[in-house]
């Protein structure tokens, strides 16, 4: 007789302890699967919350002094095309986002009403695509050339409809759309204008000329910053790099949050789930002595035995698996939507995760059932068959 | 082709030593029918199961045709028991989520003939009809039968038959009996543990055992053949 039919006959027969073996694996495969969808999602938010607070890294040149970079007072600058040789090269992956900027402190701006005012005027290169890295969606400023974004308190002073008027260093007024009226609380920008690169480059006379690279440093096991700082110095020695620790710590902490409680919460679901199933199994193996001992009497060798408990194992952990997927999925996108503000829609199965958890939880529960299995093989059968 | 050689076995249950078996010699030759018969206790059960291959004795041989059953591999053991043995116990052990014809087959070594074997079988066993049913639905004679084809359907030269018809009813017995010395008569060789007369009559030599150890060994002069209904003629 096919082993397979007798497995499944005592599937069938034994219902309730079958359904409780199974059970415990839906219920393992649907938490693990749940806080796995979960953690990415929660991912994909802290993204997106992320990037509204800005990049974390500063790349500029060596000995500018720091004072004078963050009171933008004006820094030695650097060729643009540095840009575009660390997003071609092949070892340079610590960074992304890479993002040139030009920016300095423009001191005589004339508003329509005609007062004066200091202002800060910052160009924003187009991100770089790092030709090997996969793509990303961009996260620096992109304003589109000639076109503005102006900061709350200029935007005050700019009625609705007209154009943003600058004097060039040659003279020249130069006027542009004004694309975004920036909304309060963006720092210095609050007082600022940020322009096209390649239009600021020629208000200012300083064509192919930034002074900053804004990017996002990785979360690298040999420290950020450093391996940021190496791989950047091994290109082009003249530059330091710099980061917001604030900002990076934050994004890392949010990253690895969900991350953190998975790598807790998986493992203790299934380590319980399958001790309760370790159980469940050696009791299944007890109330069938009376089968495994006619077996033996008939000449069923103890791999046969062995094979039937964890056929039977294997078939509840995949029959589990394939429910908890479907079950969890639907756990992590109903709540999902209730935890996530801005990826709640972008909560979907993760179908390779199907594949990974009917390889998985079978082999998980073979395991679970291996110590019962060995058991039935050592049932002694004279002894089970002779009593009366 | 059976010959056991001074076998002991002693079990020890809470520091108290038992001896079930003290130094057995016997001989079966083919087609033999003996009957083991004893008190209680007398290591009955435990004779058969050691020429089964079920209890490693203490000391002592089993020869199934000059080769010692324990000193086999563990697949030779596997073997000698599927296809040269066939058990039959007092409690049916069927499985319950087997149908009939399921529990028979199970059994089974050989899988070319189909059913043609088994059905043939079923229905001089009077079982055809139950073919489908599950053990739960069947009365204990019909599942003692089942039992019994369960251990021939594969064609075993030695029976072995632990206290068969100690659940039965006369009537079931009788059945069960003529059904046993059918494949006797059929060249079989049967092992039969039983505390009844009319069963150990069937026999055509007893064996007695008591307390461990073998103290007759004659030819039964009181063979029968009344109740023999041909069933394996």
């Amino acid at each position: 007789m096919n082993p397979f039919k007798l497995v499944i006959k005592e599937l069938f027969y034994r219902k309730v302890s079958s359904l409780v073996i199974l059970i415990t694996v839906i219920a393992a495969s649907t938490v693990s699967v749940a806080i796995y969808t979960l953690s990415k999602a929660s991912e994909n938010e802290t993204r997106k919350i992320m990037r509204e607070q800005g990049l974390n890294l500063y790349i500029f040149p060596k000995g500018t002094n720091l004072i004078d970079f963050y009171s933008v007072n004006n820094t030695p600058t650097f060729p643009e095309n540095y840009i575009d040789t660390l997003a071609e090269s092949k070892t340079f992956d610590a960074v992304r986002h890479l993002t040139g900027i030009l920016q300095l402190k423009y001191p005589n701006w004339t508003d329509p009403n005609g007062s004066s005012h200091q202002i800060v005027v910052m160009g924003y290169k187009d991100e770089a695509m790092q030709r090997f890295l996969s793509k990303q969606e961009t996260m620096g400023f992109d304003v589109e050339k000639g076109t503005v974004h102006v900061g709350s308190l200029i935007s005050v002073n700019i009625p609705e409809g007209e154009k943003f008027k600058i004097t060039g260093h040659n003279g020249k007024q130069y006027e542009f759309e004004i694309a975004k009226r920036l909304e309060e609380g963006k720092g210095m920008l609050d007082q600022g204008v940020a322009f096209n690169l390649i239009d600021l480059q020629q208000i200012l006379g300083m064509e192919g000329q930034i002074n900053k690279i804004e990017a996002l440093g990785c979360v690298c096991h040999d420290g950020r910053i450093n391996n940021a700082r190496n791989q950047v110095q091994n290109i082009f020695s003249d530059l330091e790099v710099t980061e917001i620790s604030s900002i990076a710590d934050a994004r890392e902490n949010q990253r690895l949050m969900m991350n953190k409680y998975g790598s807790f919460i998986i493992p203790f679901i299934l380590i319980v789930s399958m001790l309760i199933s370790a159980l469940l199994f050696y009791s299944n193996v007890n109330s069938r002595r009376y089968e495994i001992g006619i077996l033996k009497a008939m000449g069923k060798s103890k791999t046969f035995i062995l094979f039937i408990i964890l056929l039977k194992a294997l078939l509840l952990g995949f029959l589990g698996s394939v429910v908890g997927f479907f079950a969890g999925s639907f756990i992590a996108e109903y709540f999902g939507k209730e935890i996530f503000r801005f990826t709640a829609m972008a909560i979907k199965p993760l179908w390779s995760l199907l594949g990974f958890s009917v390889l998985i939880f079978p082999v998980l529960w073979m395991l679970s059932s291996w110590i019962p299995a060995l058991a039935a093989t050592q049932i002694d059968a004279a002894k089970t068959l002779g009593k009366e | 082709m059976l010959e056991i050689n001074n076998i002991t076995k002693v079990y020890t249950k809470g520091g108290d030593k038992f001896t079930a078996l003290d130094n057995v010699s016997l001989k079966v030759e083919k087609g033999e029918f003996v009957a083991v018969v004893g008190p209680s206790g007398s290591g009955k059960s435990t004779l058969l199961h050691t020429i089964g291959g079920l209890i490693h004795p203490d000391s002592g041989q089993v020869l199934y045709r000059g080769s010692d059953v324990y000193k086999m591999s563990n697949q030779e053991v596997n073997r000698y028991r599927r296809q040269y043995v066939g058990f039959v116990f007092q409690q049916f052990h069927l499985m319950p989520y087997l149908t009939v014809l399921e529990n028979i087959q199970i059994a089974k070594v050989e899988t070319e003939s189909k059913n043609g074997k088994i059905e043939e079988l079923m229905g001089k066993c009077a079982l055809l009809p139950l073919k489908n049913k599950y053990p739960s639905e069947l009365s204990v004679g019909e599942k003692q039968r089942t039992a019994f084809i369960r251990a021939i359907i594969s064609k075993p030269e030695i029976l072995l038959a632990d206290e068969p018809t100690g659940n039965l009813d006369p009537e079931n017995s009788k059945i069960l009996m003529s059904l046993i010395e059918d494949f006797h008569q059929s060249g079989g060789t049967v092992l039969l543990v039983s505390h009844e007369v009319e069963s150990a009559n069937y026999a055509n030599r007893k064996v007695t055992l008591k307390e461990g150890r073998l103290i007759t060994n004659n030819i039964s002069s009181t063979l029968t053949d009344n109740n023999r209904s041909g069933f394996f003629s």
